[in-house]
């Protein structure tokens, strides 16, 4: 076990605030950060690499005249903290014309971690190769698998984070999860399917699941894929399974209900507080803590991450905010300053956004459709969005095409689009069953920063979606 | 550099039978603005990437941390997990001649100098453009990017090499609404260069697109012929072309181009190169990140696959030479082959013309998704978020929400009905304006 707290006393950061205060600043804070990660992956039964990586570093953030500067330096000696410092009061001094402060916040003084038993760090090399190598040796289910990869991840975490307000707050997150893609070949036609599962946990949860089953499903899916047809491009009522409404509800609704980007106008949501989005079963959160989520219980800027209802009942409410987004929208921090490292500033990120589960079953939503589509997450390559129109595209899943109320059969190569207040307004079921989910293999991007994220939701049916095809 | 050939000869002494150290170090500065400053910050980054072999057993351990003690420690970690990795069947023996082009144009001594004062004047001055071309529209969010960056590598079998190079990247958003009605804006660009960076031109471009896109509408479902915009075709190109023709793809399996050398794969019109030497490129550089030098690589001519892309690793494999693409994405990952500049050789139609001769189709001026088009099976998708109707040879009504969908190497066969000549670049990726014939899209 590594001694953070030891470290951070020998480079003296408590040093850095008070000269901070001294050179001009009216408010500054330190963020230092030691992350240890490691990634093996396999590939067709070989190893194909095994890469494990250490960050520690500073970050200074100073306020000169309502101007915010940030530097960083992963030289943590006496000199490089004081040139580093200088940086971020030079870069302070550069911005003109800002004259605010931030809005004040409860000063927290909190030492936490994230749950879990055994720290994967600790691990042999030797175990996590092994159950790495024989999750993907189950997989080559048939001659049609042309390529097997799996990522065995690992990641923990130690932040420290101190203000010249007072506040001093240590978090510890490990996260641990297995990513599988399977490419099958049939008839020229090649298609892949990707998938993961992660958890906030130590080594016993990637002890405690059966890898080979879950290699051997997504193959199974691969073959099924690559012997299906891509679906007649069109616009279906659908429904959509819970990876998808986590996914789509991230990116195309809770980025927009971040209030760096409501604040400069270029959400969609800007102006709609208290309007009606959608039907009344849709209850949108984001919050700290959740089961299957990432563990986010203080943001960036030390404060707590409390529930944020951002849509009840079909009515927009309010939207997640770190101070800055705060100040300029008179609106109260909600604990979503959120950095990917110690070398960027905390931006309005979101933590674990989900919708709430509703009262159908699964079967429910299927049988009033008459011809339409089952969009499946397992497979999904990624999407994206135009924050400032809503628009979203995603590369779904092999999915199943819905006739006369049944599931029929599968497709492959599905792309959802649309916009997202048109989507979420042709809403009108929602299913019983939600589930929030993390990823240790990728994050969220903005603004050239990833952060990992919780996201989910319930099955929820769409009576309007555009689904591109052949 | 001193701490690069400690690592390596730390390694040997500990009984690795071969060594590498990669260390880069960064100085960035990043400033984000929308209608003005919103933040500024400056980041100096230091990392060492190590990787070891043991016989065939490999292993990397990196750490940001560079002092003589981490650096030992780093060593002794990276050969303990070698240790226990089981071996690699296909390893053979590190880069063992480095070596370095003639490139040229990839570092800028202007922005090791560059005052944030000039920086700051210059965005804002820039942004101040965008309400003067239409008060109604709002700068939304920009972002600039500058990164003057250092690689040293050193291995067993060499003298160390070393490189700098500069990047500067912007892109900015705008927004417009108007009674009931909302549209966007957005550009950007990617260059080694600050004399390049055009950001009053982008500002004004991001402007006039938000203002020209008020009205915009899907469309119905169909089929039609499209124009794309040079960089858009350049994102499809650099990500459906891109992994196909990577070596490590084609020899694990997952490349519809592999066994396809010497076949016509595209029509005559396409000619691709892998150019890790063009003047002021993005990804130029006189050596890749295994050491080997730089060089120009035909991939496809008139149509026939001529070549994939290696490093050191993968070109060992297939017994034959490095083409000078390894990359490591960041300094702790292992390097791999991914294209320098990957250049579509531009025809000779302008744009202008392109649209003149349609009388029924498309232009798409942006997309969004396009980069998450499959290179496995080849689909294209991306959504049209800014497109107009071409009737009669003139550009006619705004639409957006249009999803386009279809087989690239169709398209790469048949489809290609024209390469116009306008060459622009989306970071690496390099492409003029095209017409694509028949692509079925999805509407209303």
């Amino acid at each position: 076990m590594e001694d953070y707290e030891a470290k951070v006393g020998e480079i003296g950061l408590e040093k850095v605030l008070g000269m901070a205060v001294k050179r001009g600043a009216s408010y500054a804070d330190v963020h230092f950060q030691s992350y240890d990660n490691e990634m093996i992956a396999v590939e067709n039964r070989v190893l194909e690499s095994y890469s494990s990586r250490k960050l520690c570093g500073v970050g200074i953030r100073t306020s000169v005249k309502g101007a915010m500067g940030y530097a960083s330096t992963s030289d943590l000696s006496q000199a490089s903290l004081e040139r580093t410092l200088g940086n971020a009061i030079k870069a302070a001094k550069a911005i003109k014309g800002k004259k605010e402060t931030f809005p004040e916040i409860k000063i927290n003084r909190a030492k936490v971690k994230s749950p879990g038993k055994i720290n994967p760090v600790d691990i042999s090399p030797e175990e996590k190769v092994s159950i790495a190598l024989d999750a993907n040796k189950a997989a080559w289910i048939s001659d049609k698998i042309k390529s097997a990869q799996t990522r065995l991840g690992l990641s923990k975490d130690f932040r420290w984070f101190m203000s010249s307000e007072g506040a001093k707050i240590t978090v510890e997150t490990t996260l641990v999860g297995l990513m599988h893609t399977s490419i099958a070949e049939a008839g020229g036609v090649m298609e892949w399917v990707p998938h993961s599962e992660s958890k906030c946990a130590g080594f016993e949860f990637i002890k405690s699941e059966d890898w080979n089953t879950f290699t051997v499903g997504l193959s199974k899916l691969a073959v099924e894929a690559v012997n299906s047809k891509t679906p007649p491009a069109g616009t279906y009522s659908v429904v959509v399974d819970p990876d998808v409404i986590g996914v789509l509800l991230h990116e195309a609704f809770g980025h927009a209900s971040e209030g760096d980007l409501v604040s400069t106008g270029e959400s969609v949501l800007s102006s709609k507080v208290g309007t009606k989005l959608a039907d009344e079963r849709v209850t949108i959160v984001d919050e700290g803590i959740v089961e299957g989520g990432y563990y986010c219980p203080y943001d960036d800027e030390g404060t707590r991450k409390e529930r944020t209802v951002i849509v009840a009942n079909g009515v927009l409410k309010s939207f997640i905010h770190d101070r800055e987004s705060a100040l300029q929208l008179d609106a109260k921090p909600t604990g979503n300053g959120r950095a990917q490292d110690f070398e960027n500033l905390p931006i309005v990120r979101q933590t674990n956004y989900s919708m709430q589960a509703g009262d159908c079953k699964l079967e429910e939503l299927i049988e009033d459709i008459d011809s339409g589509v089952y969009i499946r997450g397992k497979g999904l390559t990624g999407g994206e969005v135009e924050v400032g129109m809503g628009t979203f595209t995603f590369n779904v899943g092999p999915s199943k095409l819905i006739r006369r109320g049944k599931l029929a059969e599968t497709v492959r190569g599905v792309v959802i689009g649309g916009s997202v207040l048109e989507t979420l307004k042709t809403i009108d079921a929602v299913g019983e069953d939600s589930a929030v989910k993390t990823n240790v293999f990728g994050g969220c991007g903005k603004m050239g920063q990833r952060a990992t994220v919780g996201f989910g939701g319930p099955h929820v049916r769409v009576r309007k979606m555009t689904v591109g095809g052949r | 550099m001193e701490l690069a050939e400690l690592a390596v000869k730390k390694a040997l002494k500990l009984k690795a039978t071969e060594a590498e150290a990669y260390v880069q170090r960064t100085k960035s500065v990043m400033v984000e603005f929308d209608q003005k400053i919103a933040s500024f910050k400056t980041v100096e980054s230091v990392g060492i990437g190590l990787r070891v072999a043991l016989g065939k057993k490999i292993a990397m351990y990196s750490t940001s941390i560079l002092n003589a003690k981490e650096v030992d420690e780093a060593v002794a970690k990276a050969v303990k997990i070698a240790t226990a990795a089981p071996e690699d069947p296909d390893w053979k023996h590190l880069n063992k001649k480095f070596g370095k082009a003639p490139a040229e144009g990839y570092y800028d001594s202007k922005l090791e100098s560059l005052d944030y004062q000039e920086i700051v004047g210059r965005l804002t001055s820039s942004v101040k453009l965008i309400g003067e071309y239409d008060k109604r529209v709002k700068p939304t969010r920009g972002v600039l990017y500058i990164a003057i960056s250092n690689v040293a590598i050193a291995n067993c079998y060499e003298e160390s090499v070393e490189r700098k190079e500069t990047n500067v990247t912007v892109w900015m958003r705008t927004k417009i609404a108007v009674a009931g009605l909302e549209s966007t804006g957005n550009e950007h660009q990617e260059a080694r260069f600050w004399k390049e960076m055009a950001f009053e031109d982008l500002a004004v471009k991001a402007a006039e697109k938000a203002v020209k896109f008020l009205k915009a509408k899907p469309i119905p479902s169909g089929k039609t012929s499209l124009i794309m915009r040079n960089q858009i075709f350049a994102n499809i190109l650099g990500g459906l072309l891109g992994p196909p023709i990577n070596a490590d793809w084609v020899q694990k399996g997952r490349s519809p181009l592999a066994n396809k050398l010497s076949t016509q794969i595209a029509s005559e019109s396409v000619t691709v190169v892998d150019d890790g030497l063009m003047k002021g490129g993005w990804g130029t550089k006189p050596f890749d990140d295994d050491g080997c030098p730089a060089q120009r690589t035909p991939v496809v001519e008139k149509g026939v696959l001529k070549n994939y892309l290696y490093d050191t690793y993968t070109a060992l494999k297939a017994n034959t030479k490095s083409t000078g693409n390894a990359l490591r994405q960041a300094y702790w990952l292992k390097p791999s082959p991914a294209p320098t500049n990957l250049v579509l050789k531009p025809g000779d139609m302008k744009a202008e013309e392109m649209i003149r001769e349609t009388k029924r189709g498309i232009y798409v001026d942006t997309t969004i998704g396009e980069w998450l088009s499959n290179p496995v099976s080849g689909n294209l998708n991306a959504t049209i978020s800014h497109g107009y109707l071409v009737k009669d040879g003139e550009l006619k009504e705004p639409i957006k929400g249009v999803v386009i969908s279809g087989n690239f190497y169709e398209l790469l066969r048949k489809g290609m009905e024209c390469v116009g000549k306008d060459l622009r670049n989306s970071a690496e990726n390099y492409s003029p304006t095209v017409k694509l014939a028949e692509v079925t899209v999805a509407g209303e």
